[in-house]
């Protein structure tokens, strides 16, 4: 799964530890999760997509690979 | 993230302190062997004993030097609780994390202890035997630690 979350960060001007405090995770899942090296659940997809204001198809979409 | 086997994290800190003290009261049963067993002697319920060369018995109070118990205790309380309390935050991820961490040690502790029942005989098998019991404790606690900050970014 391919993400935008560094480029939507950058648009909103959220660090790292800014979104992971608003949405209530830690700083290791949005590194995490930015790297592709974890697929998180659907819930926390939603939440950050509510946050960015967006869907979740705009920020998340499968690879070929998935 | 949902959980029903974690204690808060104020208990995290108490667990720290307590492995610490179990850690370096466990090297210093190693590095002075025997000399132990002769501190805090009391008198003990022993459920079992089967001794080598004499009657087994069970209910019996003997008397028994505890810095050894105690530092066992310490080590296995401390370290349960360093590795199941919740962190300041729990998500997902350090869910993950947790697990990741329990696979991974449950692998690599047998794969140790494999090693060693085949090349490894006599009394230092033992002593194999005797770090075993912590090992699977002591391992998780770090690699937990390690995974933790391994993904901790330093960026921006």
């Amino acid at each position: 799964m391919k993400n935008r979350l560094k480029v939507q960060r950058a648009i909103h001007e959220l660090t790292q530890a800014d979104l992971a405090e608003k949405i209530g995770v830690t700083r290791q899942s949005i590194n995490a999760i930015e790297k592709g090296k974890y697929v998180h659940s659907t819930v926390l997809a939603l939440k950050i997509a509510k946050l960015f204001n967006e869907s979740v198809e705009n920020i998340f979409t499968l690879e070929d690979k998935d | 993230m949902e959980t029903n086997y974690l204690l808060p994290n104020k208990f995290k800190k108490l667990g720290w302190v307590l492995f610490g003290l179990g850690l370096i009261g466990g090297i210093f049963i190693y590095a002075t062997i025997g000399l132990t067993d002769k501190f805090l002697k009391v008198k003990v319920l022993s459920v079992y004993d089967n001794q080598l060369f004499g009657d087994s018995s069970f209910f019996k109070i003997v008397e028994n030097g505890i810095f050894d118990e105690l530092v066992s205790v310490f080590i296995i309380v401390g370290g349960f609780l360093v590795g199941f309390t919740k962190e300041k935050i729990e998500d997902e991820f350090i869910y993950k994390l947790r697990k990741d961490s329990l696979v991974w040690v449950l692998i690599v502790n047998y794969s140790i202890l494999l090693v060693a029942i085949l090349f490894v005989y006599d009394m230092t098998f033992l002593h194999i035997l005797f770090f075993n019991m912590f090992t699977t404790l002591v391992f998780f606690v770090i690699r937990f630690s390690v995974l933790k900050y391994k993904y901790l970014s330093h960026e921006e």
